[in-house]
This record gives C-alpha cells, sequence and structure tokens, in this order.
C-alpha cells in the first residue's frame, strides 16, 4: 500500500444499492452494502466508501469532503453542485432509460407548455423543474413532494415532474408525457481538487475505468466466429464497430477465426444474418469487463 | 460402459452448497430432491448419497463410500484411515476455513489452558478435544453436546470447544475465545483398497481434475487485448507469469491479438496499467475450468 493513502468515496443509497452493489462485484471488488448500518464493504484498502443520499453526496464532493463517488445526472443539476464527471455508467438498470419527464392528466386541458401558466406542479426535484420552466418563460407554482406522485395528479396538482422507466406508472394513473426535461444516468463524479493530486487522480481514473469496463460488459458478449476469406467483407460490416474485430487466419486454410463483442440486444439480430452469409462455427460467450 | 459405480458421500449441511456448485462447475449435476437422500447425478457411473460429513469419513474407511466430501474436523474427529485426494479449498469469500475455539465466560477464572485443568469442556467433537489437552497436559472431563453448545457455560459446563465464523454467536453467549484449536478446510477423501481398483482410481483423479479445474476456474478469468507491434515486448513484462500467453498477430495489421489467463483478483490492477500502455479492446471473461 502507498503510504495509507485512501479516496473517500460516496456511494448513495437507497434505490441505487442494488445496481451500484452488482457493479462494484462485476468490476473485481467484494462489495457489500448493509443499508440498517450505513456500512460499505469492499476490498481495497486504498477505498473508504461512505453509504448516504444521493443528494447529500453530491455538496459533499463539491466541497472535497469525498474525493468522488458515484451519483446520478439529476442529482447533480437538483443539487446544483460542481463536479467533475469521468465516467458515464449509463442508466440505472441496464437495458431501462431512466427520464425525468413532465406529465399531465389525459384529459387535461393542459396541451402545451405554455398552458401550464398559474397551475400547480409537484416534483421531488423542484430545482430542475424551475430552471426548465423559467428557460420556457413559464410562470407556474412548483411545490415539493416525496412520494407517489402519479397518484396525487390531477386531485392535489395539475402537473406533475417524475421519473420514468417504461412509462408504466405514468399510464396506469392515466398521465401522458408532456415533455422529458432530462435523460438521467449514474456518473462516477470528482472533486476538482482531488484531481490535481496525481495519486488521487490515477486512483479515481483507474476506478472509472474498471467501473465502466464492467458496466458495458452487463449489456454486452463476446462473439466468436469462423469466416471464408470471400465473405469477410460482407461479415465485417455487420459486425459492430465497438471493438475492432481480432482476425486471425485458421491454419493452412482460406478461413479466418473473428472475434468481437456487441451488444447482446444486437446480437439477436446478428447471428442469423452471420449464419446466412456462410459464417460457420457461431459461439457467443460471457464478458465480465470490456475496456475499449 | 461397464456397470461400474461409485459410490459418492455428499455432506449434508453447511458444506452441501459449496459441494453441489462446485461439482456443478466441474461438468456433474447433482439434483436434491426436496425430500429423501438419494441425490440424482447426471453421470450414470456414479451413485450420491447425502450425509452428515461427522459420518462421511468412517463410511469412506469402511468401504460403504468409495468416495466422500468433508472437513479436517470430521477426518480427524472421527479417526478415519482414509486417502485425502485433494483439498477442494476455494480463494472466494464463500468458504473460510472453519475454526474450532476453545471458548469460556468473560468472568471465568480460566484464563488459559492449564486453568482446564478438572474442569468440564462441553463439545461436538469429543475427540479432537481430548487429543487437544493430551498434548496440553491437562486433565478435564469432556462432555458430548448434541448442540447449542454455546448456551452451556457456565451452568452445564466451564468451558466449549465450538466452531465459529464471525465470533458474533459466541460474543451474545458472553464467550470469549482462549485459543483455537484446529482449523479445518474441505477435503475430498477415498477408501484405501479403492485406491488399488484400477477403474475407481482413474474415475476418481478423473473427478479430481475436474474439481480442480472449476477451483481454478472461479479464481481465474481470460483477459484478451490488442497491442500495438512496438508496445508488445513491453506489454508482455507485465503480465503475470502464470502461463505463457497466447500471441497472434492480427490479420494484414501490425497489432497483436494477445490473451492470458490470471487471477480474477488481479484484472483490478492489470486492465487500468494495460490502457495506460495502450491496449486496446481489452476483454475479460470467465472461463469454466483451468487445467494446468
Amino acid at each position: 500500500m502507498r503510504q495509507g493513502k485512501k479516496i473517500k468515496f460516496g456511494i448513495p443509497g437507497w434505490t441505487l444499492k442494488e445496481p451500484i452493489e452488482k457493479l462494484f462485484q462485476d468490476a473485481g471488488y467484494e462489495f457489500k452494502i448493509n443499508e440498517k448500518t450505513s456500512a460499505v464493504f469492499v476490498d481495497d484498502p486504498e477505498l473508504d466508501c461512505f453509504f448516504a443520499r444521493g443528494k447529500e453526496v453530491a455538496p459533499l464532493i463539491e466541497r472535497g469532503i469525498l474525493d468522488g463517488g458515484i451519483i446520478s445526472k439529476v442529482v447533480i443539476a437538483e443539487t446544483k453542485t460542481k463536479v467533475i464527471e469521468i465516467a458515464d455508467l449509463g442508466s440505472l438498470y441496464p437495458g431501462l432509460e431512466t427520464r425525468l419527464a413532465l406529465a399531465v392528466p389525459f384529459k387535461s386541458s393542459i396541451k402545451t407548455l405554455k398552458n401550464l401558466k398559474g397551475k400547480k406542479i409537484i416534483t421531488r426535484v423542484p430545482e430542475i423543474t424551475k430552471t426548465f420552466l423559467k428557460r420556457n418563460k413559464i410562470s407556474a407554482r412548483v411545490e415539493f413532494s416525496d412520494g407517489t406522485n402519479e397518484s396525487r395528479v390531477p386531485t392535489f396538482a395539475d402537473s406533475l415532474v417524475e421519473f420514468t422507466n417504461t412509462g408504466a406508472t405514468l399510464k396506469f394513473y392515466n398521465l401522458k408525457i408532456l415533455e422529458v426535461l432530462m435523460k438521467d444516468s449514474i456518473v462516477l463524479a470528482v472533486n476538482e481538487k482531488s484531481l490535481k493530486d496525481k495519486w488521487k487522480k490515477r486512483k479515481l481514473e483507474d476506478l472509472a475505468i474498471l467501473l465502466r469496463g464492467a458496466r458495458l460488459a452487463q449489456e454486452y458478449a463476446g462473439l466468436m466466429l469462423h469466416v471464408s476469406n470471400d465473405m469477410m467483407e460482407e461479415v465485417l460490416k455487420i459486425l459492430p464497430a465497438l471493438k475492432k474485430p481480432t482476425v486471425t487466419q485458421l491454419r493452412g486454410e482460406n478461413w479466418f477465426d473473428v472475434l468481437t463483442v456487441a451488444n447482446k440486444k444486437e446480437i439477436r439480430n446478428i447471428i442469423p444474418k452471420l449464419k446466412k452469409i456462410g459464417s460457420t462455427d457461431i459461439v457467443e460467450f460471457p464478458l465480465n469487463k470490456v475496456v475499449i | 460402459m461397464n456397470g461400474k459405480k461409485l459410490k459418492l458421500g455428499i455432506p449434508k449441511g453447511s458444506l452441501q452448497k459449496y459441494t453441489i456448485k462446485i461439482f456443478k462447475a466441474a461438468g456433474f449435476d447433482i439434483e436434491i430432491p426436496e425430500r429423501g437422500y438419494f441425490l440424482k447425478i447426471d453421470d450414470p457411473e456414479i451413485d450420491c448419497f447425502l450425509l452428515r460429513p461427522q459420518e462421511i469419513p468412517k463410511y469412506v474407511e469402511k468401504g460403504k463410500l468409495d468416495l466422500g466430501i468433508s472437513g479436517d474436523d470430521w477426518i480427524l474427529e472421527t479417526k478415519a484411515k482414509v486417502i485425502e485426494v485433494c483439498d477442494l479449498k476455494y480463494a472466494k469469500q464463500e468458504i473460510k476455513k472453519v475454526k474450532w475455539v476453545l471458548a469460556v465466560p468473560e468472568d471465568s477464572k480460566i484464563k488459559s489452558v492449564r486453568d482446564l485443568q478438572g474442569k468440564t469442556i462441553s463439545t461436538e467433537a469429543a475427540n479432537l478435544v481430548k487429543d487437544y489437552l493430551r498434548k496440553n497436559k491437562v486433565k478435564a472431563k469432556v462432555e458430548f453436546s448434541w448442540g447449542t453448545t454455546e448456551v452451556k457455560p457456565p451452568r452445564f459446563a466451564d468451558a466449549i470447544v465450538d466452531i465459529t465464523e464471525t465470533g458474533t454467536s459466541l460474543k451474545a453467549h458472553n464467550l470469549k475465545i482462549l485459543d483455537t484449536i484446529l482449523l479445518s478446510s474441505t477435503k475430498l477423501i477415498a477408501n484405501k483398497s479403492v485406491w488399488r481398483d484400477k477403474w475407481k482410481r482413474e474415475k476418481i483423479e478423473d473427478i479430481t481434475l475436474l474439481l480442480q479445474g472449476a477451483i481454478r476456474g472461479e479464481e481465474e478469468v481470460n483477459l484478451m487485448m490488442h497491442i500495438p507491434e512496438k508496445k508488445l515486448n513491453r506489454v508482455l513484462k507485465i503480465l503475470p507469469k502464470l502461463k505463457s500467453p497466447t500471441i497472434k498477430k492480427l490479420t494484414g495489421e501490425n497489432w497483436y491479438d494477445v490473451t492470458i489467463s490470471c487471477k480474477e483478483k488481479n484484472t483490478r490492477e492489470l486492465i487500468p496499467k494495460l490502457k495506460r500502455m495502450g491496449c486496446q479492446g481489452i476483454i475479460e471473461f470467465p472461463i469454466n475450468k483451468v487445467i494446468r
């Protein structure tokens, strides 16, 4: 260990607990969050992890009490903190896109943003909502509400700004999206000063490489196939460009072994195409980390 | 097939889950029916029995079982004369060495082994304790315990010898550890005369090879990367020396594809380093078995 140096790192709860535990475990750490005691166990003596609400973590990073942490883009925007994002770790839930949306009841007289004038909007992110309204030159009442906001419109308010993944909850309460304010994703954010310390900068960047690599691997799989010379051009066109395919010649033949990685959802479409062209021995295998 | 069968004892209890898992990783699927102790294994040459780990060593000694899994503790306790084929130790946290400790009440006058003279010790492993006392030249009464040993001091016994992992249960009963008498790990054991049966011995050796390969496969991963020709030698120098890497030239390019297998733990340090050195398309993927 290098002179007992440590990175102080913020881990947000509570909805993020499971995806974050999995991410660190996939990155190669033994990692466990105990919600009752807020204790985080990580098998890296150079990493001191603190478990707190995302809204608390962001300002602590800005003030330098924490060197870095995992936070969502929405939290950064809501708390208006100045931090440096060194890695985008994508959606909170692999395969789903989390959006912050402004919604109104299906039958509402509010048809456009302009109609919001003088109306009441409830949300758990009042700062983002106010900024959004100001930008659109609308004056409306914004009220903080931290619950199942979907169920409170139209009884308590005319409109709401809320997170949505699939839109199912909004639909269940007969609400439709009028505007998407922002897409949410989780990022590795760090304090500016921590990056000036050479050791800390390196440690944080290494962590970013590993977490990003693990995150990509959750969505990607390896693909291996045999391709003959005359079909090579067509095959390379089909394969995604994320990683340069590894092409090696098979011994004494006009055939090549091609290895690449691809998004699991793309692979569904790619494999039948590859098969039709005539490639053989197509093998898909799971990945732990992908670092491009 | 010649109709020959190998009789295998699988330990019921704390070792059960791990044993089934490691056999599955080795390629043998063992199914446990809801009730009943006749296990199904997808190898017609093996008959599986679910038994208490305390009993397995004796059954193996007597030849009722050809092969079994148990701990050092029960092999020593039962004084069974068996062949220890291999250690089934596991680097990940899931199975730690079992610790047998001597514990007394916090306020006890017993401060060391010597103070046990003439006292009563309660334990599930009476022979282990008697051997331990003999070694320390102490005479004490050893009482066999059917379980819940922690509850017994001070009313039913002056001291206990019991298994502990975290020490939490001992602490909860106001007991403190005076000494560790045995660190026990999981062993694959075989009957002595079976070793002279060519078919059985080969079968056991094959199973052992696969089990050890699977254990190593759990600890190791494959790492594959693209390295530009001019950096190849520098990169090869920092790769772990476990086994020589597979180096292939990419067809028609001045890049090399290098694949190694290494301990999963090492990739945390290695991947960021490789990326900094200019390697591209680094992917880490799991392996099922490693045979060297």
